[in-house]
């Protein structure tokens, strides 16, 4: 089994002004951020976002370079995409005004995970969440649920990466039969080997009382 | 590995898909690791696929085989937990792209309808499978095609629209370009579908009466 410590989120440590901000004030200023450029679609308001979350990211959270650059890379394709049919069809300016939109929401957003650990951002979420009892919701379940996926995400890729391997050594690497089906069969009796692991502890019950009971 | 003794615990023991049940801490488990399993299939490099070896990303099958593997309600909440997760900043969707920046991006309507193609695959998968005892390949094959025809393409057109600016005519054809890999990808699934099927015969039995016991 490999390890796969990237995954649980783009986490980067460090004490920057970003870093000791509250997680409710990050959240706050960047849909506020990225709502009003969606909202003005003006190459103005477009540029100064980009200003915006260009400085938050160099000056507010440190970000170092090999990081952006693992941030936009990705991104190049589409936008270039984008920019090139929009310029050709209605223009450099809102040409500029899409792509640019895109990149500021994606770099906003990217601002929270840059500076937030993974478990912070989730339990961020479970916190949202809470209104949901009040329409039989269970935020409580919600959050363990997330917790196991962010447990089994490291277990199921490096299965999915073993069984290739092995799929490899018998000359099958082209076959999603050979390289899916065994770590999916494997999912699935490591999910109900959680779940009698849970059930054994008395966690993830429902423990609501039973309407009618 | 006989994990086919489906765990019933609590006052939810009679689970049927239709009626609004329980979900048991099996079911929550199922659910999680489903999500996990689509994250760890978007965030690995795709697999050469056939003679020409065109690298295919396999997100989308897994969000198929949740529908089918799952049923329609758990995995719509399956995939909802990976797009939840997703948005909310951990990084597993394809290319390790997250956070609630990807809404604007021009992709937004694909990953919105994801829950709703493995609801409606669900729903298909659960009908043909209680009903049909031959031909269950080409039916799981045809309910994945028809929930990503029905949800995923519609709303992939709609998010290229509107947040990526096309036209309408431009937006269909730029969506074309999935569809080949989507049929190739509805076809696995199935296939993958089925084995598991096999191997776990009460993942979607409707369980009425307990007394059927341990089927491995």
């Amino acid at each position: 089994m490999r390890g796969h410590g990237n995954l649980l989120g783009l986490y980067v440590p460090g004490n920057s002004a970003l870093h000791r901000t509250p997680l409710w004030l990050k959240v706050l200023l960047s849909v506020l951020l990225s709502t009003a450029v969606l909202a003005a679609r003006a190459p103005e308001a477009t540029a100064a976002g980009l200003a915006v979350v260009t400085l938050a990211l160099t000056i507010g959270a440190h970000t170092p370079a090999v990081q952006l650059g693992k941030t936009v890379l990705p991104l190049l394709p589409v936008l270039g995409l984008l920019l090139a049919y929009q310029g050709f069809t209605n223009g450099p300016v809102p040409a500029f005004v899409t792509a640019g939109n895109i990149l500021v929401c994606v770099l906003a957003a990217r601002v929270l995970t840059l500076t937030t650990p993974g478990q912070e951002l989730l339990d961020g979420v479970v916190f949202v969440a809470r209104p949901v009892r009040a329409v039989g919701g269970d935020p409580e379940r919600f959050g363990l649920a997330l917790s196991i996926l962010m447990r089994s995400i490291p277990y199921l890729a490096g299965s999915l990466l073993d069984v290739r391997d092995a799929a490899r050594a018998r000359g099958l690497e082209r076959s999603v039969r050979a390289t899916v089906v065994p770590v999916v069969v494997s999912a699935v009796a490591y999910a109900h080997r959680t779940g009698e692991a849970l059930a054994a502890r008395g966690l993830g019950e429902d423990d609501r009382p039973t309407p009618g009971a | 590995m006989h994990p086919t003794r489906q765990t019933i615990i609590g006052p939810a023991g009679k689970s049927s898909w239709h009626s609004r049940k329980r979900w048991t801490s099996t079911d929550l488990s199922l659910i999680a690791v489903f999500a996990a399993l689509i994250a760890a299939l978007a965030i690995l490099p795709g697999i050469p696929i056939g003679s020409l070896g065109v690298p295919i990303t396999l997100q989308t099958l897994g969000v198929v085989l949740a529908g089918l593997v799952l049923g329609p309600t758990r995995g719509f909440a399956a995939v909802g937990l990976y797009l939840v997760a997703g948005l909310a900043g951990l990084p597993v969707f394809s290319g390790f792209r997250s956070g609630f920046g990807v809404l604007a991006g021009p992709s937004a309507g694909y990953l919105l309808a994801f829950p709703f193609a493995a609801l409606l695959a669900g729903f298909l998968a659960v009908l043909i499978l209680r009903r049909a005892a031959r031909f269950r390949w080409i039916g799981l094959f045809l309910a994945g095609l028809t929930a990503s025809l029905l949800t995923v393409h519609p709303l992939g057109i709609a998010g290229l629209v509107i947040n990526g600016g096309l036209e309408v005519q431009a937006a269909v054809l730029a969506d074309a370009v999935f569809l080949p890999g989507d049929v190739v990808k509805n076809a696995l699934a199935a296939g993958i579908a089925l084995s598991v099927h096999r191997a776990f015969p009460r993942l979607l039995a409707p369980a009425r009466r307990p007394k059927a016991g341990a089927s491995s």
